[in-house]
């Protein structure tokens, strides 16, 4: 076995245990049997388990793993923030948003945003230790443009929520 | 990526459809 395979199977099941982890916290929180849209979060978990880390594990496919991974967990995050904004902890504190909004569990989620990340980035750049980082940060496979991707799509999400209801 | 070129039919397309999912999720989730 090649140091790459290596590394890359190492980062392939910390993806996968993050996003079983989270699967199963979210069929602890809010079972679908109970609402059916609690069906979103199931399915985006079972996607994160088994469609992301195969798609990370082709070559082929690998940006297609990278941008879905990523998108995942962009939608995580405003929905997880929007919660927490319509469920705020009052009287509001530094330990009550610390611990009783959905903060802890986006940083969790980021974690699979990094580890994607990361496959990505040995894959298409190599293992050489010596390469400089290069190119836009705003521009794919950066992360600026995922900092662009992710202002616009809240502000979609946003607009759309307050003005079609 | 390629297939993707910025500002590309492939792009405008993926974008357009990403747009609608978009405003779609932000219609359907209120908590």
């Amino acid at each position: 076995m090649t140091i790459r395979t290596y590394v890359k199977s190492t980062l392939l099941l910390a993806l996968i245990a993050v996003s079983l982890g989270g699967l199963m916290l979210h069929l602890r929180i809010h079972p679908v049997s109970k609402n059916t849209s609690n069906f979103l979060p199931l399915l985006s978990g079972i996607l994160s388990v088994i469609i992301v880390p195969l798609l990370f594990s082709s070559k082929k496919t690998i940006s297609y793993g990278y941008v879905l991974n990523g998108f995942q967990v962009i939608v995580g995050t405003i929905a997880m923030a929007h919660f927490s904004v319509m469920n705020w902890p009052l009287p509001s504190s530094l330990e009550s948003i610390v611990i009783k909004t959905t903060l802890p569990d986006i940083m969790v989620l980021w974690t699979k945003f990094f580890i994607g990340k990361a496959l990505f980035d040995l894959e298409l750049f190599g293992y050489d230790s010596g390469r400089h980082k290069v190119g836009l940060s705003y521009r794919y496979p950066n992360t600026g443009w995922w900092l662009v991707h992710f202002t616009a799509v809240s502000t979609v999400y946003v607009l759309s929520n307050w003005l079609w209801r | 990526m390629n297939k993707f070129k910025l500002f590309s039919l492939n792009w405008w397309i993926l974008h357009i459809l990403a747009l609608t999912f978009f405003v779609f999720l932000g219609h359907a989730i209120h908590f």
